[in-house]
């Protein structure tokens, strides 16, 4: 038999079902909000981890220029310090994709598709392996040719053999950058394919396992004894990388997701934190009254303090049972988003159990803690105090400055307006100064997360500006093998609509430190210089950019200098290229990464220190329309003018399809960031919503005081809801100005872990506007659903209240 | 008089809005209140309890009525009755040529605050409007005087109760007969046709119950109706006419001069 207090327990839990909704609903979205990120967090790390080690990957790259076959392939793998190795052919090749409209593509063959060592694509769907004058094509790459399992695709080999071929299945591939991110797609041949595509057997790419391969120095190391072995045998070697151990090709940009949303995940936790002690404080502050009552006929302390504790762990035990089951389900959703965005095969689905933990202990144990302030400041107020019905409402106004500021004589030019109402409403917001700090700091942290993301949106867009500021033109074509500049530039001119032509050579080069030692494969990119030249600085951080006076000057990334610190700003750096060791002067540092380090030195210097004088391996033009459209039909037309005049283009790249691609990777990033900042701004929502109620319960009498002075529905909703619009309008100030710092440590995470430098900081006044309409509607439907239950109580329902 | 003059300011027709929901469909010869066969049963738990038991009530215009009785005996509900608080069960109930009970709530509460000064036992100022903001928020929802002339009549109501030097106060920096005369300033508001009092002096002292109810019997001197329920026998005896409830009905009444 239980005790007659347990029954009132029972009584409160489900005798107010709106209030016990409320209460579970505002701690359910808290928890929700941490499990889904911590889940999804967990399950994509190990998913990532997972899938990585399932292909083998390789320790890094080395690509020859001309074709070899499997003896080389065997001398490479019987090397002491190689672990495994693996060859196959890549081709840069074009794929139509609309009637006369080609994209690049890049196409693999491999020799054997069942015993892939190194880097193993498998099987997704459809045929395996691919069948001769058939094309496999890489799962992510599907979306961005826009063609299906069965379609037939026209492929341009840069021999300018054209083949149809039928996409006979799908291939899994995760070593590749996902297509949708450079929008390049991959595709999967056999040899007897190649032949018929008319290219010659061999292959032109090695993909090697160092014996330690997570040891990135040694790897590097034995990436570099392998090039030494292919130059050594008479290869050219254009291009050789080393693979950041344990890293997926967007490895840095996944691992700075995770990143935010572990950020995220702790906001959200302070976020449910409050949420949980404003739940609960407004719980206790309604029940105020039956404390005294309780107290008055002879409760013990302890007593009433157990049966709230029950009241509260059962709150919070209703709320788990719908945070679990939906984070668990919402975590599994997210992570399968993010794995196919990301190109990754997830392993297991398990939820871990400290998330669970964490979930359990957030809504179980803090809302006790949470529920004993609160009950000790109740406790604390006499019977009498409490049972008073002398008193209008709760909450105090008129003590402090604030309160002083908002009345009187302070507002005198309010008199002649008619704006009462709104006054009562923006006072009554500070009544209970304590419960509006925290709906306040709930819903400024949503604020300011809201606009974070907008700025990091903006932020993103101004480092792409940055980044390809210094591109004066709109169209670069790259070539088959190097062409007489002269020769390219006027055929260039030859077709309508372009208006400027330019130059630039690009070769691999190492550098050789001052103990012998060589570094990974460095690309030096050679413009010409000068006031008419398509190719302007870049962000510098340190010294000048390139003048044409300059000799064998260069200009390396900032973080070249960190991690080489032998070179400094006016120091030398000695660089291999083509197998000859060079000496150039450092004049100046731009903002980059030293991964596949960028080297800029001067066209006129570079071609004749390599006997390329008058040589180009691209060219860049600029249009007379600059616009998306015209810029494509240019290049199109250009494609078509280079091929009738048997020139060889391998690529070509337009600066609004590269800004689109940069654009796209940062804009999945952006979505998701947001997704999270809705939840936030749910909890927060949610929060002032439940603040609203209790405001509306703890001023019923004055709702009854505003009914019989005239007040219609419409006044007595509009106090209410003005008051919830007040609160959002402070929660937008404040989150408008937390978001500035927020917003540089997202830059600087998000930035760091992408391109290993902040993002140019970017305020988005469009986000600040939009979250502005966002919040308005918020805190108006927020309070609405408790200002039209207000407006609906008659005046004798509330003058007869309590 | 200053009494006679502050109810005198009101302009009339500044809003008539609310005229078509509460057209004065009835003649009442010059009564201002009538109760025809008024009952109210209130359904509860542990059973039915009837407050009002058939009750017939005429007010005339100007009057100034005092209702006693002991507690349960129904007073609080005619007067509830009359101001729309309550509905009566059965019964009609028309004040000011205006059938009460045919109203729903919405159209009540806009009668009521054009039409019906209601003064609480509690005062209930609300906390964070200052005194003469309390009288504003009443003129802003009754929107009878135009905006510009709403300070300048607040500032006469509260010189006509004798607060004009507390009219940027707020309620809680006021003492309780200080509240309630605010209270009747703020039920002058709108300049209505009739004013109820609920045991307006039950929670004050002797001196402001006397300070309060000498503002009741000016305004029953300017011409005011006044409706006031009290338990103070000797306070009840100084209105011009008493009305006794015992077990919802009125079983005594008389002119007290």
């Amino acid at each position: 038999m239980l005790k007659p207090r347990w029954y009132k327990v029972i009584n409160d839990l489900f005798g107010n079902k709106t209030r016990t909704l409320l209460i579970v609903l505002s701690m359910a979205v808290g928890l929700f909000a941490i499990g889904i990120i911590l889940s999804a967090r967990t399950i994509l790390s190990e998913g990532l981890a997972s899938s990585f080690a399932a292909i083998q990957p390789s320790s890094g790259t080395v690509r020859t220029l001309e074709p070899f076959d499997e003896d080389f392939l065997q001398a490479v793998r019987s090397m002491p310090e190689v672990q495994e190795a693996d060859a196959r052919r890549n081709i840069s090749a074009r794929v139509e994709v609309a009637p006369g409209e080609w994209k690049n593509i890049t196409l693999f063959v491999i020799a054997d598709y069942n015993d892939i060592r190194v880097n193993k694509v498998t099987s997704e769907s459809g045929a395996w392996p691919p069948p001769e004058r058939e094309i496999l094509i890489e799962r992510a790459a599907l979306p961005v040719l826009g063609s299906n399992v069965g379609d037939v695709v026209r492929i341009k080999m840069p021999s300018d053999t054209q083949r149809e071929m039928r996409i006979a299945g799908l291939a899994y591939d995760p070593a590749q950058l996902p297509a949708q991110f450079d929008s390049t797609p991959y595709g999967y041949i056999s040899f007897k394919t190649l032949e018929w595509l008319g290219e010659p057997y061999g292959f032109n790419e090695l993909q090697v396992i160092a014996t330690h391969p997570e040891d990135k120095v040694w790897a590097q190391h034995v990436v570099n004894l392998v090039k030494d072995r292919a130059e050594r045998s008479g290869y050219t070697i254009p291009l050789s990388m080393t693979a950041e151990p344990g890293q997926l090709p967007m490895d840095d940009i996944l691992q700075g997701l995770l990143l935010l949303m572990g950020s995220l995940g702790i906001l959200s936790l302070f976020l449910s934190v409050f949420l949980v002690i404003n739940t609960v404080s407004a719980l206790l502050a309604q029940q105020k009254r039956q404390i005294a009552v309780m107290k008055a006929i002879g409760g013990g302390s302890l007593q009433i303090l157990g049966m709230y504790l029950v009241m509260v762990i059962s709150y919070g035990i209703l709320a788990l049972l719908i945070a679990i089951p939906l984070g668990t389900l919402g975590a599994r959703a997210l992570s399968q988003m993010l794995a196919t965005m990301f190109n990754f095969n997830l392993g297991t689905m398990e939820i871990p159990p400290q998330t669970m933990l964490t979930q359990i202990v957030i809504g179980l144990v803090l809302p006790v803690l949470a529920s004993l302030f609160p009950f000790l400041v109740n406790l604390r107020i006499s019977a009498a105090e409490a049972m008073s019905a002398y008193t209008i409402g709760k909450g105090r106004f008129g003590r402090n400055w604030i309160d002083r500021l908002l009345s009187g004589p302070n507002l005198w030019f309010t008199r002649k307006l008619s704006i009462r109402p709104l006054l009562l409403s923006i006072r009554n917001t500070f009544r209970s100064k304590g419960r509006l700090a925290l709906t306040l700091i709930t819903l400024t942290l949503a604020s300011a997360t809201f606009v974070s993301v907008f700025n990091v949106r903006s932020s993103l867009s101004s480092t792409v500006d940055d980044m390809i500021e210094w591109f004066n033109f709109d169209i670069m074509l790259t070539f088959d093998r190097s062409y007489r500049a002269d020769k390219i530039q006027q055929e260039a001119l030859n077709v309508p609509g372009i208006t400027q032509t330019d130059v630039w050579i690009q070769l691999p080069a190492r550098m050789v430190r001052s103990d012998g030692s060589e570094s990974g494969m460095m690309y030096m990119f050679a413009p010409r210089i000068g006031d008419d030249a398509l190719i302007r600085s870049p962000a510098i951080s340190e010294g000048r950019w390139l003048i044409p006076e300059d000799d064998n000057a260069v200009v390396v990334p900032s973080a070249l200098l960190q991690d080489e610190p032998e070179l400094g700003l006016g120091k030398e750096i000695v660089l291999k290229i083509y197998g000859k060791e060079q000496s150039f002067r450092i004049v100046g540092t731009f903002v980059g990464s030293s991964f596949a380090a960028m080297i800029f030195a001067d066209y006129d210097y570079l071609t004749q220190a390599t006997n390329r004088v008058g040589e180009a391996d691209a060219l860049l033009v600029t249009t007379r329309a600059h616009d998306a459209a015209s810029v494509e039909a240019e290049s199109k037309a250009l494609e078509e003018h280079f091929e009738r005049m048997g020139l060889r283009v391998s690529m070509i790249s337009t600066l609004p399809r590269e800004r689109a691609d940069a654009e796209a990777i940062f804009d999945a990033i952006v979505a998701l960031l947001l997704v999270m900042a809705i939840l936030l701004a749910l909890v927060g929502g949610l929060g002032l919503m439940g603040t609203m109620s209790i405001n509306v319960l703890e001023r019923t009498r004055e709702i009854g005081v505003l009914r019989a002075i005239g007040a219609p529905n419409r006044g007595v909703a509009q106090v209410f809801i003005l008051e919830g619009i007040t609160i959002g309008l402070l929660s937008w100030c404040m989150g408008s100005l937390l978001a500035i710092p927020m917003t540089q440590g997202l830059n600087a995470a998000l930035g760091g872990a992408t391109m290993g430098t902040p993002l140019t900081y970017s305020y988005s006044l469009p986000g600040l506007w939009l979250w502005l309409v966002v919040v308005l509607l918020l805190s108006a439907v927020a309070s609405f659903i408790p200002a039209r239950n207000a407006s609906r109580l008659t005046v004798r329902e509330v003058l007869a209240y309590e | 008089m200053e009494y006679a003059k502050v109810t005198m300011m009101r302009s009339g027709s500044y809003s008539n809005s609310y005229q078509a929901e509460t057209q004065k469909s009835v003649n009442l010869d010059g009564r201002l209140v009538d109760l025809r066969e008024v009952m109210k049963t209130y359904q509860g738990t542990a059973g039915t309890f009837t407050a009002l038991k058939g009750v017939d009530l005429q007010v005339e215009s100007g009057a100034f009525v005092s209702i006693i009785g002991k507690s349960g005996s129904g007073k609080s509900t005619l007067i509830n009755v009359i101001t729309g608080i309550d509905r009566p069960t059965s019964g009609e109930v028309i004040v000011d040529e205006v059938r009460v009970h045919a109203l729903n709530e919405e159209q009540i509460a806009i009668w009521r605050g054009r039409s019906i000064g209601v003064i609480f036992q509690f005062f209930q100022l609300l906390p964070t409007l200052t005194a003469v903001e309390n009288i504003l928020l009443a003129m802003d929802y009754g929107a009878e005087y135009p905006a510009a002339e709403r300070p300048e009549r607040a500032m006469h109501l509260l010189e006509l109760v004798g607060m004009a030097d507390r009219a940027h106060r707020l309620p809680n920096s006021l003492s309780g007969g200080q509240q309630q005369c605010v209270a009747i300033a703020r039920a002058l508001a709108n300049d209505p046709v009739l004013l109820t009092a609920d045991e307006p002096t039950g929670n004050l002292d002797s001196k402001s119950a006397e300070m309060v109810f000498h503002l009741f019997e000016n305004l029953a001197r300017a011409g005011k109706t006044i409706l006031m329920v009290t338990h103070d026998n000797e306070l009840a005896a100084r209105a011009q006419r008493t009305i006794r409830l015992a077990d919802g009905k009125i079983v005594d009444e008389f002119t007290n001069r």
